[in-house]
């Protein structure tokens, strides 16, 4: 389990990190979801050790994070970066070497993971020459040459094509599941966030806003949105009930927005009253829409 | 390394930077960049030393043909040959039958200059001096011949009086008669000590600049300590200039011993491990200022304004060495080739000069030691705080305070 505790960060006069807590429990995938700028890189840079924290601490299956643990995690960073003139196949040994593989494992380990992300046609290319979806996966082979104990990934998906999303998803499940490796990775792609992660942690103007499972999150929601849609009652059969707004008229239906303490069955009561009821049913937000609501975007 | 066990190990932090400069090493080391310089300077220097052995002013017997005309020409011929030996000097004597002759053969330049018979030298152009000369000593001698013949003295003793008595050549403070090939030696080996540390300090800053560039630093960083990257960076990129000297110098002493151009190997040889020595002591100096000028700036175009101090050092250095040559006991020379700033290209040159003393030379080594060692923790401390930094230049200010001690 991977813990971030208190973490504090500045550049200048500009708070990246304002007391940040979270935490990536073992074979879990958690997505880091913010708007731009709001202390996602930094957050990951300071779990990585690439950036140190003004204060609070990282710490690693309970213990501190030194040089010996921190070898051990993947990272794929937002800023993409391998050696361009370097062959794929030798870039993944010396990097699988830096994280402290042995010579030969190392080999093994670079061809196996290339096989797994599909590009091990191009192993004995240089970077530069192949497309950026396949750096893209090049890059990724980098955060797993070396078999880490934990995956921090930096917008892990930006870029990809459909298939590469899959494939990539696809691993990080295994990771998750077979290998108990906890995984965190921003994303905007929110829809991906929400079919991939165990849960999510909401960063906005750098501190966490929301945090859980995407049901927690929905539970904590103050809005309770329903879709109404009622067949032979004109517009405004709703109008005239208390604590009950319209926000919305979609093709399928008028969403209604519910005050609290306002039963929903007596809702649907004056529904049926007014018409024949095809719809009637809570809104779950997705996680964009959630994302929205607590950005207050 | 070969111990290593195949399967996964966790080999000591320490030995991250050995990676890093096994990399930098064998990369530079297939470069055509590098392919290339070595090339360059090898046919450089083979071009040098070819014409100091075969051009020239070598000590070889110089030919000059002399044309003569007239009657007593042949009576010339012997005296003219005579005082051209003298001078280590060979003299080809054609004679013509008239003038107009000889001076067709001058045109066609069959001989450097004609001797008439009303004893004026001709030449095309110009008369070489030395021709002036023989001439005037063999007519001179001729004269006295001549002289002491119809006087009565026999053949033997005129050659007797003739032929001047061996003077002795005495100083009372003598140059080192090495001197010259000395300081041959030491301008050669300054002008590779500052094109190596120069060139391959520039190598280490472009490295650190491409890692930037490319983002791939960031990687490296989640691997690895800045100051492993940077210790290795450095090792791999210096024992590259250290194996490319090395190869020079014995390239040059093996060709110039060949050719004969050079007649004191040991003081090549030993000038070669001087230079090397201080190479090593200075690149060790250097480079870490070279690496913190690349990672303030985020693209090669940038670097030249990033190093305008440190070339600007070297720079100076380098002409003061180059001065040392002429003066190597100078109060200049001396502190130069003592403070560390200078003293890698500087003490190679008083070395080979001999003009070093024994306390110069380790108060030269103890300082560039000592200099490096407070150089080092600072060099980490401003790379790890600007290596990340891609965008802007980053002030040396920031590039302090951005990193911490733990970070390097």
């Amino acid at each position: 389990m991977l813990e971030l505790t208190g973490l504090r960060r500045t550049f200048g006069d500009v708070v990246a990190l304002d007391d940040v807590t979270f935490t990536v429990p073992e074979g879990e995938i958690v997505g880091f979801v913010g708007p731009n700028g709001a202390g996602k890189t930094t957050a990951m840079r300071i779990a990585l050790g690439v950036l140190t924290p003004d204060a609070g601490i990282v710490r690693w299956r309970g213990g501190p994070v030194d040089a010996r643990v921190r070898r051990r995690f993947g990272y794929m960073p937002e800023e993409r970066g391998l050696y361009p003139k370097m062959r794929v196949l030798d870039q993944l040994v010396y990097l699988a070497r830096l994280h402290g593989v042995g010579r030969s494992a190392a080999r093994n380990r670079a061809k196996a993971t290339l096989e797994v992300l599909g590009v091990s046609a191009r192993q004995h290319d240089r970077v530069e020459a192949l497309s950026l979806g396949n750096q893209q996966r090049v890059q990724l082979a980098a955060a797993l040459v070396h078999e880490p104990d934990l995956l921090v990934l930096d917008e892990p998906f930006s870029g990809l094509d459909p298939v590469g999303v899959d494939v990539l998803s696809g691993v990080l499940r295994r990771q998750a599941a077979n290998h108990g490796v906890p995984v965190v990775f921003s994303s905007h792609q929110l829809d991906l966030v929400e079919r991939l992660c165990d849960s999510v942690t909401l960063i906005d103007d750098g501190r966490i806003v929301a945090q859980g499972t995407i049901e927690e999150l929905r539970a904590k929601r103050e809005r309770r949105l329903f879709l109404v849609q009622v067949r032979g009652s004109g517009d405004g059969w709703h109008g005239s009930i208390p604590g009950v707004e319209l926000t919305e008229t979609t093709p399928q239906g008028d969403v209604l927005e519910l005050a609290d303490g306002v039963d929903e069955q007596r809702v649907l009561d004056l529904a049926r009253a007014s018409g024949d009821v095809v719809r009637f049913g809570p809104v779950h937000p997705t996680l964009a829409e959630l994302f929205r609501e607590v950005v207050g975007a | 390394m070969s111990t290593e066990p195949a399967l996964d190990t966790t080999p000591t932090d320490r030995g991250a930077w050995r990676l890093v400069a096994a990399r930098d090493f064998s990369v530079r080391l297939r470069d055509k960049g590098f392919v290339i310089s070595t090339a360059i300077t090898l046919s450089v220097l083979s071009v040098f030393i070819l014409i100091s052995a075969f051009g020239g002013d070598d000590d070889g017997p110089v030919v000059f043909r002399v044309g003569l005309v007239g009657a007593d020409a042949t009576s010339l011929e012997q005296p003219l040959e005579q005082a051209a030996a003298d001078r280590g000097a060979e003299l080809e004597v054609r004679i013509f039958d008239d003038e107009a002759e000889a001076e067709a053969a001058l045109t066609r330049e069959d001989v450097e200059a004609m001797l008439g018979s009303d004893r004026t030298i001709t030449g095309l152009t110009a008369v070489p001096e030395p021709i002036t000369q023989i001439v005037r000593e063999a007519v001179v001698r001729a004269r006295i011949r001549a002289g002491m013949d119809e006087a009565g003295a026999s053949s033997a003793q005129i050659d007797e009086l003739l032929d001047p008595p061996a003077i002795e050549v005495r100083t009372i403070e003598p140059q080192d008669p090495k001197r010259e090939e000395n300081a041959g030696i030491a301008f050669i080996a300054v002008l590779l000590a500052y094109g190596q540390l120069f060139g391959y300090g520039v190598w280490v800053a472009t490295g650190v600049i491409e890692e930037k560039a490319s983002r791939v630093v960031e990687i490296l960083l989640s691997a690895i300590r800045p100051r492993q990257l940077l210790a290795g960076k450095i090792a791999g990129i210096g024992l590259l200039g250290i194996v490319q000297l090395a190869f020079i110098a014995t390239f040059a002493i093996v060709l110039s011993l060949a050719t004969g151009t050079l007649r004191l190997p040991g003081t090549a040889i030993g000038v070669a491990l001087v230079v090397l020595a201080w190479f090593v002591m200075g690149f060790g100096f250097y480079a870490g200022l070279f690496a913190v000028s690349g990672s303030l700036v985020s693209r090669t175009e940038e670097l030249q304004n990033a190093m305008v101090p440190i070339n600007l050092i070297i720079f100076v250095s380098f002409f003061i060495s180059i001065g040392a040559l002429e003066s190597p006991d100078s109060t200049l020379s001396v502190a130069a080739s003592i403070l560390p700033f200078s003293s890698a290209l500087a003490m190679p040159v008083r070395i080979a000069m001999g003009s070093a003393t024994v306390p110069q030379i380790v108060a030269s080594i103890v300082l560039l030691v000592a200099g490096t060692a407070a150089l080092v923790p600072l060099s980490a401390r401003l790379y790890a705080g600007a290596v990340l930094k891609t965008g802007a230049r980053v002030k040396l200010r920031d590039a302090w305070r951005s990193a911490s001690a733990t970070e390097a």
